[in-house]
């Protein structure tokens, strides 16, 4: 039997993690918004993110922070270019549902198998961003990856909040997603919202790959189960809510860190599976009940 | 094209703002507007009539781009391309749909601002607010309210005032009245009516034929997706007269 005293201990690392899923449980949520597409590409966004800024750090001799930006950029350029090459032609065809999965997910084996020929098979990870030694809660320690994790998430919450409230840019992107009929008639550019959201998606999963990349790895192949993590978030927020993803995403990354402590790490993507089942039975709409 | 509006569109007429030609749309396989002329002048209120059923949202939404479609829309001369209605939108023609299209969830000031979605200069825009909400003092009161939340007239007046944040050239609304009380409805059309006597070309299109009636000066009958009559509106006496004409 488990050793509950490491309880707290658990929850925190849980609650790391758990901004993880939510990020990119906000990032399938952007794109469901802007074009009713269910993007399942959005793991190669989380992968790279956290490999181009592995690659120009350790091999470039580029600093962490640059090598970041830089990597944020380059997953947003690509991820307009998944909606100009994939996506674009489908939904003029209007492509359903099944075969925008589909087409997402081909694209996203395709990007993992060239990142396989490209940097190989071995994991690679970067250093925390302030290595300090943990700080010290009682028993528990709060180690500075997890406050940049944490922090990091909150703010991006924060700015797309702002975003999405505030601009123009961002409450047209909302009118796309109420209404994409009505939204043209305002003059709204449809389709080029829809890029955005590719941008703003891809990019927020490349946060969510570098902040997650120090207290685990990366390689090749992490893109899938992040995806079907986040994928679950947005699920168990209500899909189409970006900030039901995120609590979605907390809630997951908590029940799965319990899991693990309770019944061993083997059985940690059941935990999220049976959360995921429970929410399709019980409330299949999510917590703050789906957009549409 | 009818020998009444040949004549009226021949030499020393001005270019009417909008001109269709041979306007057909289809839902699917099925052809519900079939090869319609019409053409409104500029500054002038032209009232689309006809049952349930005969094509006059398909024949809006057709001017759009909305539907699939066919044939030629020129408006102020230009020929506007028949799929994409960002761009006929941006032209400065603007549709009130069926339904109003609001952006439910939204602030009755958001609603606002998105109607402006093109317009970068702030005073400009102040200035298309504050003449929206002078126009319907009721939305000021409203302005953090989700739209979806106010009453059907409320609704109304706010889908109007954020086709006017565009700064129209040409305004299409489809059924304005309907679900509207009566008193509700007067006040709509009476601020069309002062909207058109400031120059801007309307179409309105409606069941409601007596409302439409006292405001437009001409009207045009639609049935089963075709022109069937082009009116005087001063003709037309009784309801009589235009069901004479769906059925001719």
């Amino acid at each position: 039997m488990a050793d509950w005293s490491y309880i707290p201990q658990v929850l925190v690392s849980g609650l790391g993690i758990g901004c993880v899923y939510g990020l990119i449980g906000i990032g399938f949520c952007v794109i469901y918004n802007a074009s009713g597409i269910v993007n399942f590409a959005q793991g190669a966004f989380v992968m790279l993110g956290g490999m181009i800024t592995q690659v120009l750090f350790s091999r470039s001799g580029v600093p962490l922070p640059v090598a970041a930006l830089i990597a944020i950029a380059a997953v947003a350029v690509l991820g307009v270019a998944i909606e100009r090459v994939v996506v674009r032609p489908l939904w003029n065809r209007k492509a359903t549902m099944f075969v925008m999965i589909l087409a997402t997910l081909a694209a996203q084996i395709v990007i993992e198998r060239l990142t396989l020929i490209a940097v190989g098979d071995q994991p690679k990870t970067l250093p925390v961003f302030t290595d300090r030694p943990p700080l010290m809660f009682g028993s528990v320690a709060v180690g500075y990856q997890l406050i940049w994790i944490v922090g990091g998430s909150l703010a991006i919450v924060g700015l797309l909040a702002a975003f999405f409230g505030l601009t123009r840019t961002g409450k047209a992107m909302r009118a796309c997603s109420i209404n994409r009929e009505a939204a043209a008639l305002q003059g709204i550019p449809v389709s080029r919202m829809l890029a955005l959201a590719f941008a703003l998606s891809a990019a927020l999963g490349a946060i969510a790959g570098i902040l997650i990349t120090p207290t685990q790895y990366t390689a090749f192949n992490v893109g899938v189960p992040f995806a079907i993590s986040g994928f679950i978030a947005a699920i168990v927020g209500g899909f189409g809510r970006p900030f039901g993803a995120f609590l979605g995403g907390l809630l997951l990354g908590l029940l799965q860190a319990l899991a693990i402590v309770g019944f061993g790490a083997g059985l940690k993507n059941v935990a999220a599976l049976s959360v995921l089942l429970l929410f399709l039975f019980i409330r299949p709409s999510g917590i703050l009940g789906a957009a549409k | 094209m009818s020998p009444a509006v040949a004549a009226r569109t021949q030499v020393g007429a001005p270019p009417p703002i909008l001109a269709a030609t041979g306007l057909s749309a289809r839902y699917g396989h099925v052809e519900a507007l079939h090869g319609v002329d019409l053409h409104i002048g500029e500054g002038e209120l032209v009232a689309v009539l006809g049952p349930n059923g005969a094509g006059k949202s398909t024949l809006l939404r057709a001017i759009m781009g909305l539907s699939v479609n066919s044939g030629e829309v020129r408006f102020r001369g230009d020929v506007l391309p028949r799929s994409d209605a960002v761009a006929v939108a941006s032209r400065g023609i603007v549709l009130v749909p069926e339904g109003r299209g609001l952006f439910a969830p939204m602030s009755v000031s958001d609603n606002l601002e998105l109607g402006a979605y093109r317009l970068r200069d702030k005073a400009e825009f102040n200035r298309r607010r504050e003449r929206v909400l002078t126009l319907f003092p009721r939305l000021k009161e409203r302005l953090g309210q989700a739209a979806g939340s106010m009453s059907g007239g409320e609704q109304q007046m706010l889908a109007l005032g954020r086709a006017l944040m565009a700064g129209p050239k040409l305004l299409l609304l489809d059924e304005p009245s309907l679900g509207l009380a009566p008193r509700v409805t007067g006040e709509i059309l009476e601020t069309l009516g002062l909207l058109n006597r400031e120059g801007l070309a309307i179409v309105l299109v409606e069941q409601k034929a007596p409302l439409a009636l006292e405001l437009a000066s001409r009207v045009y009958l639609l049935s089963l997706g075709r022109i069937v009559a082009e009116l005087d509106p001063r003709d037309i006496t009784s309801h009589d007269d235009l069901a004479q004409h769906y059925f001719a």
